[in-house]
């Protein structure tokens, strides 16, 4: 019995004593930790790219673009582990499109795609490399476009394109607010997930006709997501609302309380 | 026929109980001074019962198996009536319980009421507020997120800083040498079941010691004298005072109101408070979250480890400074008791209070 009791006492001081110690960490990777070390273009440029990137956030590393074993510092980067290292510029689209399939599809199907084997621009012109970001519309930009072409194509594109870019963009930011409050929002997700991916292999067609035939079809899809989410957050402003009232009501019954003291405290 | 007056009755026949109450009551005086810091030991009692009806509750539907628990947390929140409410009010309250528990403490602290002879009052009161770190990081594992894992998988850890036993001993919290379904396991059994237990009884024993030694006096104002330490059990009276009952139950009862409404404000308006990005996603035991860091209340340990060149020497040092506190009416003998006479006093107590604000700060940004 006693030994027990001490058994359980250690267990409980070891844990009170270890709760401060934590450490930071991150995806257990031999790629990041040796070009880290190295400097220039195959070392600390792209792994500190990297950790700023979509693809850090969504836990895609190194080896799942590049291949090899992230796990084995020795054979990390042989063929037998299925390393495939830096491809040729005009095999990056195949490179993306492993994981990117459907814009890969759209994309091999405009002027864009027809003419990567001629230098023309291919998925990281946009969208950079190891730096890769949440695409947005403003990666359509003069500035960007220019560097080959003209802006007016580009242009008539974004302006077809920025209302169901602007509505997706809104229905994204509800719900990662309707996620951090404790929703499930896993159906959510995965419906604007879907409407977004199969709304950006559309404009890398870059063709103006297909995309003014198709926006109406993912705008109502949208309509659909965008009621759901209506519902949630008329549930939370009704959710709000409840608790303010409960809130007020507490620090009533708290100055009714102290009220009544004062009354006893007159009878001193 | 009043059928509660007879019932009160019937029970005053057999067990006195009129006495009873009106000697804990009504008949029980307080210091005509009493000030505010002193209700915080009710509401400390009520915020507590608060945790085990919302806890109670929670177990209704909560799995402590690693392939469910994070499921029914979200069915919980989602799918049971009200059931993001009942969760929310217990996290935000372990969280409240923590900063109620160190106000009370640095309140008995600063108006030196842990002295002679209150002794297990402090040293009881200190295995509380221990043990209620140890509810939350038990807590903290169940819902089985990511954020729950690599917490509990980075707190485990250290203990392996300790010669010899070290990996014994992380193996023995684990149940493992990873933390994984045994953990859960243990963790889970502790939280709701044996944790509980010695908490009830602790508080038993805490309540027991402020009845039977008297409350103390606070040590402010032109009337308050230091009082010689009796030979003999003394329990300090109150001739002058004002009664527990109503006088002093129903400020409790304010306070216990104010205390719900910032509960109930922090729940409805910003749970986010007490609840990281990491603790919404699932445990992942391939994936660690980066700058994964403790709960608030942990993080001055946390940045203590990381100061000191090795993590035994952390531990060691945080070892001593808790003993330290535990022990020290044992230390400080003194009977004074009013701040203005304890200059060097204060001015560790204030050193102490920046150094854990300063660390904490330190543990969060860096």
């Amino acid at each position: 019995m006693k030994k027990t009791f001490l058994t359980n006492l250690l267990f409980l001081l070891a844990i009170l004593l270890l709760t401060g110690s934590s450490a930071s960490a991150e995806t257990t990777s031999v790629c990041i930790d040796c070009h880290s070390g190295l400097s220039g273009q195959l070392g600390e440029i792209p792994t500190a790219e990297w950790h700023t990137s979509i693809h850090a956030r969504h836990r895609v590393s190194c080896h799942d673009c590049h291949g090899g074993d992230p796990t084995d510092y020795v054979n990390a980067m042989t063929a037998e582990r299925g390393f495939i290292g830096v491809p040729e510029y005009a095999a990056v689209p195949a490179f993306c499109g492993r994981c990117h399939v459907g814009v890969e599809e759209d994309y091999r199907e405009s002027l864009h795609g027809q003419v990567v084997e001629f230098g023309g621009p291919n998925c990281v012109t946009c969208h950079e490399n190891h730096a890769v970001q949440v695409a947005t519309i403003d990666l359509i930009n003069e500035v960007s476009c220019s560097r080959c072409h003209s802006y007016d194509k580009p242009a008539l594109i974004k302006e077809e394109i920025s209302t169901t870019e602007g509505v997706l963009s809104r229905l994204e930011s509800s719900v990662a607010s309707l996620y951090r409050v404790g929703f499930d929002i896993g159906r959510l997700q995965d419906d604007l997930f879907s409407t977004r991916n199969n709304f950006r292999r559309l404009f890398h067609s870059v063709d103006i006709e297909k995309i003014r035939a198709e926006t109406a079809g993912f705008d109502a899809a949208l309509e659909e997501t965008k009621a759901t989410i209506d519902e949630l957050e008329k549930t939370l402003g009704r959710r709000k609302i409840a608790g303010g009232a409960l809130v007020l009501l507490l620090i009533l019954g708290g100055c009714v309380a102290l009220l009544i003291r004062r009354t006893y405290e007159d009878h001193k | 026929m009043n059928p509660a007056k007879e019932a009160i009755d019937w029970l005053d026949r057999r067990l006195g109980v009129r006495e009873l109450m009106h000697k804990n009551l009504g008949g029980y005086l307080l210091p005509r001074n009493i000030n505010i810091w002193y209700t915080l030991g009710a509401v400390l009692l009520a915020m507590f019962g608060l945790q085990f009806l919302t806890g109670t509750l929670l177990l209704v539907y909560y799995v402590p198996d690693t392939e469910k628990a994070f499921t029914s947390v979200t069915m919980i929140m989602n799918e049971i009536p009200y059931g993001w409410l009942i969760r929310y009010l217990h996290v935000v309250g372990s969280n409240l319980i923590i900063v109620f528990m160190l106000a009370h403490m640095l309140s008995v602290l600063f108006m030196g009421s842990y002295k002679r002879p209150r002794e297990l009052t402090w040293i009881s009161g200190f295995i509380l507020f221990n043990l209620g770190l140890v509810f939350c990081l038990t807590g903290y594992l169940l819902p089985w997120s990511q954020l729950s894992f690599w917490a509990t998988t980075v707190a485990t850890d250290a203990a392996g800083a300790i010669p010899i036993i070290g990996d014994q001993l992380v193996a023995f919290m684990r149940g493992g040498p990873t933390v994984n379904e045994a953990t859960l396991g243990r963790f889970f059994a502790l939280h709701v079941m044996g944790l509980p237990l010695a908490f009830l009884a602790l508080v038993g024993f805490h309540l027991f010691c402020v009845r039977r030694v008297g409350i103390s006096k606070p040590p402010f104002g032109d009337d308050y004298r230091t009082t010689d330490m009796p030979l003999s059990f003394h329990h300090e009276e109150h001739h002058d005072g004002v009664p527990f009952h109503p006088n002093y139950t129903i400020k409790d009862t304010a306070m216990v109101f104010f205390a719900l409404a910032l509960l109930v404000a922090i729940t409805f308006f910003a749970p986010g408070l007490f609840i990281p990005p990491d603790a919404l996603e699932p445990a992942d035991p391939f994936f660690t979250p980066p700058n994964i860091k403790p709960e608030w209340y942990f993080l001055w340990a946390y940045q203590a480890l990381k100061i000191f060149p090795n993590e035994l020497l952390g531990l060691a040092s945080q070892g001593v400074a808790m003993g330290f506190l535990a022990m020290l009416p044992f230390f400080d003998r003194g009977l004074e008791r009013r701040p203005a006479h304890r200059p060097l006093f204060v001015t560790l107590y204030l050193l102490g209070i920046l150094v854990f604000v300063g660390l904490s700060l330190w543990g969060h940004y860096s």
